[in-house]
């Protein structure tokens, strides 16, 4: 019996019809990510969301006034999954991204590859003109300036006024403090991140700063544990083995923390000061027992030295329209734009001069504090490698109550100068 | 056929109730996570002690939300059915047919499943922005339906392996042709393997994250995993923990509906009594 | 006899009845035979023609650069000091402790994980297959999990199992953070993995067993069989190929667990994982020759894995010969 047998290869032929069908008519509408419409350039802002950054964006584009149009494209909440987005389309040459909102510790690394272009002439000028000296170390790679302080960031000392009358000014103090509590059997923990992450990386640094010490050298090539970074290593383990952390102290991250000194969990908190506005929307009756008061420092007699945190605002290396991104760019990180998302976004500012608006009062009370450590605040360790030193400072401090201060020294010594090299491998 | 008596049915609903608990339990606390007001979240009650609906409300109010979820459907939806039409016809003729290159074929798809994502995604990212197919619908539905296809072979050629031979025969003796005897004896039976597939391809495509992020950058293909990671806290370092937890809710509501859609149709007992004596 | 149009299945039943023609006619049953092979051979190109050509064009390019990359000594960062280095980074990988540990962690939560959801997804597939109530409702539910985003599912256990936040911390130790103790995060981790792929394993097997026939079922029972002769008797045999496919593919997935493990302790106290680390060489590090050569050393591990599976298991796998003819 012959049976024709056309059907196999009929419907092989209608099915594969149908998903070249489909392919064709989702490949057609093929418009161009932002490309210029009508004239007028577009000028794609890479950066991670902020609550009402389009009004900035908007008020922006009406002072261009026509001559170009700033389009905000989204990045991920998370700094790393910025920093993943942004570098791909930066090694692929990507000319679709115009201005870029950077982390304050990618500058070096960014420079380094070319991939953002240096600040010169009178756009530099204008930018150092009011800007604080912490955020504007930030933005400098070899003497010369690539990204333009946008929103800055330093952690404050928050305790609970009705059970510390004063706040204390070290390490040792504070630790002491918090144990007199635990013994008189009232809430004594002292509230901080220790997860095994950038946030570690930041507590080790202003130890380290705080001491005098130094993680790298100047230059950034070469791997110093001295004196000072030794003591920083001592007074991170003392914290961590005296009994006055939570106990989920090596697994926090910011809101953790957060969380955990509103619910009334701790006696001392040290984190940003976004913490204060939550605070006053999510537990008023707590934050009215609540003060603030400058990081404390290792020596009685120094004031503390804390990391800068925040963002800059950089230009693309290969962007259409360099010219009119440094333009917007310096429109986005100007005082007007800095004030609105102070009070709008949380982002407290990166110029001294917004701080003195009356406006700023209500929502920075503790603005002076602020500027105080801001003046005399340290930046991360400044090489190109930072993202690989970061991860190996992390590995070895973490968990805290298990470094032994000499040991730990040499060995993030060897692992960190790996690090630079980018020689083995990170864990 | 003995009838299901009552202490059956008792047996086998406390073991269901067993499932549905350790299935929903955790999925539950997301739920309540979600109705939580931002003051309450971290206060370790199971059941909120405040409730609120702002974070529906919340991921509800730009239209970024909806047009993600648009998107995923579609991208979702598509990507099923190619993949499960390319892979049954790969897979019936790997389990039915003798053809040089068949063992290449079932080798190669599972290498092409077993190689880190992570890695091929940088290159995939050149070759679309090449290509053109950067940031639209095709350019998600490719990769998916590429690492989709190996699971839906294998499975389904384990299906097909199982359906005896002598089923075709006798319909192709009793006077149908091939087509007709697959369409009315063969896939039937593999219907089981079908829609299994079906469900966890269209899993697999709607959580995606790691393609979805790096080959999308607007709305315009932008899915609802990558929506979520856009949501905002009120600042910085606040993680809109309630408006995550709301949009996971109403993301996992399309998957329930496809579930139960497809799951009716995997059923046991087709192949019994086919072969006659 | 028209040759030109049998079908490669009668030309099957052709085959039979003519293996009992004397040899008079072998040439024209070689004739035949080939050229009812060709056309099954024809068929078979044809029908997978286009999974073959989706899969080889979108994933050649990737993987075979991915190889390429591992030999080079390659910094996003220092493009300048770019070089080939032959297997260098292999070396270099291979004779590194963070390697090690997080190949061995890796390893503990596969093996766990993997071996727990076939026990417990068996018997969730028969009760999802079986059961005389709230089918839908059973089947439904039991795979909401594997449906929901990873990511929120880690947070929502993140948060459990973090004293002071969550309903599951003080249930174990009230003074201590699970999430900070190597055992019990990994505990944890494995928990988190098994709740969300369980359904899976479940899934394939349920469908496995919705091809097991009633009858022979009814036959072995009415022959005195107990359920557990039944069950590896009767229903195992004829899952074998679904509980490779099950076995074959979670493995593959858990030898790759990254999200709860980066939610849940972002790796801290060496509960990374082989993923994490080549994650943070090739994505955090920028250093493509390094991150590249971990790929390609996580595939091989996998490979052989999956080879091994498909060793033991013979017959059941796709594209074996057996129960053709």
């Amino acid at each position: 019996m012959a049976i024709t047998d056309r059907h196999p290869q009929r419907r092989t032929l209608r099915a594969r019809a149908l998903a070249a069908g489909a392919a064709i008519t989702l490949l057609a509408p093929l418009a161009a990510c932002g490309s210029d419409e009508g004239g007028v350039p577009v000028l794609n802002l890479y950066q991670f969301p902020v609550e009402n950054m389009q009004n900035v964006i908007d008020t922006c584009n009406q002072e261009a006034a026509g001559r170009y149009k700033i389009v905000y494209q989204v990045l991920p909440r998370q700094a790393d999954d910025q920093r993943v987005q942004m570098v791909r389309r930066l090694a692929a040459k990507d000319d679709s991204m115009d201005i870029l909102g950077m982390d304050v510790t990618w500058t070096q690394e960014f420079a380094s590859a070319s991939w953002i272009k240096e600040w010169t002439g009178d756009d530099r000028a204008e930018i150092e003109k009011g800007t604080l000296p912490g955020p504007m170390a930030s933005g400098e790679y070899n003497g010369k300036l690539y990204a333009a302080p946008n929103n800055t960031n330093v952690q404050l000392l928050w305790y609970r006024k009705d059970l510390v009358p004063t706040p204390p000014k070290t390490w040792a103090e504070m630790i002491q403090m918090s144990q007199q509590l635990k013994a008189e059997g009232k809430t004594y923990q002292v509230l901080t991140m220790g997860a095994q992450y950038e946030g570690l990386v930041v507590l080790f640094n202003s130890l380290v700063a705080s001491s005098g010490g130094h993680v790298v050298s100047d230059d950034g090539k070469t791997a110093v544990m001295d004196q000072g970074s030794v003591e920083a290593l001592n007074t991170l383990k003392t914290f961590a083995t005296a009994g006055v952390t939570s106990p989920s102290f090596s697994n926090a991250i910011e809101d953790d923390v957060r969380l955990a000194f509103q619910t009334g969990g701790g006696a001392f908190q040290l984190n940003w000061p976004y913490v204060y506005a939550s605070m006053q929307g999510d537990a008023p009756d707590l934050a009215k027992n609540v003060a603030w008061a400058r990081y404390p420092g290792i020596d009685a007699g120094t004031p503390s030295v804390t990391t800068i945190g925040g963002s800059n605002l950089a230009v693309s290396a290969y962007s259409k329209h360099p010219d009119l991104a440094f333009e917007a760019a310096k429109c986005l990180r100007g005082p007007e734009s800095q004030k609105y998302l102070a009070i709008n976004a949380g982002q407290p500012p990166s110029i001294e001069s917004v701080y003195d608006d009356p406006e700023m009062a209500k929502a920075y009370p503790m603005k002076d504090t602020l500027l105080e450590e801001l003046k005399n605040a340290a930046p991360r360790p400044r090489t190109p490698a930072y993202q690989n030193l970061s991860t190996v400072v992390a590995a070895e401090l973490s968990p805290p109550a298990g470094i032994d201060p000499s040991r730990t020294a040499e060995s993030l010594k060897k692992s960190i100068q790996a690090a630079i090299d980018s020689k083995g491998v990170l864990p | 056929m003995a009838v299901a008596t009552t202490s059956d049915k008792v047996k086998w609903g406390l073991l269901d109730a067993v499932v549905v608990v350790f299935a929903l339990i955790p999925v539950l606390w997301i739920a309540s996570l979600s109705f939580k007001t931002p003051a309450t979240l971290t206060d370790g009650n199971f059941i909120p002690r405040e409730w609120t609906f702002e974070n529906y409300k919340l991921i509800f109010q730009t239209d970024q939300f909806v047009r993600a979820l648009i998107n995923s459907i579609g991208i979702a939806l598509i990507s099923t059915l190619i993949a499960v039409v390319l892979g049954t016809m790969a897979a019936y003729a790997i389990s039915r047919l003798d053809f040089p290159g068949k063992q290449l074929l079932v080798g190669v798809s599972l290498l092409i499943a077993m190689f880190p994502q992570v890695s091929l995604v940088s290159p995939l990212f050149n070759i679309e922005r090449n290509t053109g197919l950067f940031d639209t619908w095709a350019g998600l539905i490719l990769p998916y339906i590429t690492f989709a296809l190996p699971l839906a072979i294998y499975t389904l050629s384990a299906f097909f392996k199982q359906i005896p031979w002598d089923l075709e025969k006798a319909a192709k003796m009793d006077g149908a042709t091939q087509g007709e005897a697959f369409r009315k004896v063969i896939a039937p039976l593999a219907a089981p393997g079908v829609f299994t597939t079906a469900i966890l391809v269209f899993i697999f495509c709607w959580n995606d994250f790691l393609f979805a992020i790096s080959l999308t950058s607007t709305e315009r293909s932008r899915t609802v995993p990558v929506a979520l990671s856009f949501f905002t806290g009120a600042s910085q370092f606040e993680d809109p923990t309630g408006a995550i937890s709301a949009a996971a809710v109403v993301i996992t509501i399309p998957i329930i509906l496809f579930v139960l859609f497809f799951q009716k149709r995997i059923v046991a007992g087709l192949t019994s009594g086919a072969v006659k004596g | 006899m028209s040759v030109s149009s049998t079908t490669p299945a009668t030309s099957a039943a052709a085959d039979a009845e003519q293996q009992a023609i004397p040899k008079q006619r072998g040439r024209r049953k070689r004739v035949e035979l080939s050229e009812g092979k060709r056309q099954e051979r024809k068929l078979g190109w044809l029908l997978c023609a286009p999974a073959a050509i989706v899969m080889v064009a979108v994933t050649a390019y990737p993987i075979l650069y991915s190889f390429w990359l591992s030999l080079q000594r390659y910094d996003l960062k220092f493009p300048d000091e770019r070089e080939f280095v032959w297997f260098s980074n292999y070396v270099t990988v291979l004779t590194n402790n963070y390697w090690w540990t997080a190949f061995g962690v890796t390893m503990l939560i596969t093996v766990v994980s993997v071996v727990v959801e076939l026990v417990l997804g068996m018997g969730l597939a028969i009760i999802m297959h079986r059961t005389l109530v709230g089918r839908g409702l059973v089947r439904t539910s039991a795979l909401i999990p594997y449906g929901i985003v990873t990511v929120v599912a880690a947070f929502s256990w993140r948060y459990a199992w973090t004293p002071g936040t969550g309903y599951l911390a003080n249930l174990l130790a009230p003074d201590g953070a699970p999430l900070t103790e190597r055992a019990s995060a990994l505990g944890i981790i494995i928990l988190a993995e098994i709740w969300k792929t369980t359904p899976f394993m479940a899934l394939l097997l349920m469908a496995g067993l919705a091809l097991v026939p009633d009858d022979l079922l009814k036959a072995a029972s009415m022959d005195g069989a107990t359920w557990w002769q039944r069950f590896t008797k009767v229903m195992l045999p004829v899952m074998k190929p679904a509980i490779l496919v099950a076995l074959l593919f979670r493995t593959l997935d858990a030898l790759r667990v990254f999200d709860n493990i980066y939610v849940l302790t972002n790796g801290a106290n060496e509960t990374s994982s082989v993923s994490m680390i080549a994650y943070n060489n090739l994505i955090k590090g920028l250093n493509l020759g390094i991150g590249s050569t971990m790929s390609v050393l996580i595939f091989l591990t996998v490979a052989i894995i999956a080879f091994v599976f498909v060793k033991l298991f013979g017959t059941a796998a796709p594209g074996s010969d057996e129960g053709k003819r």
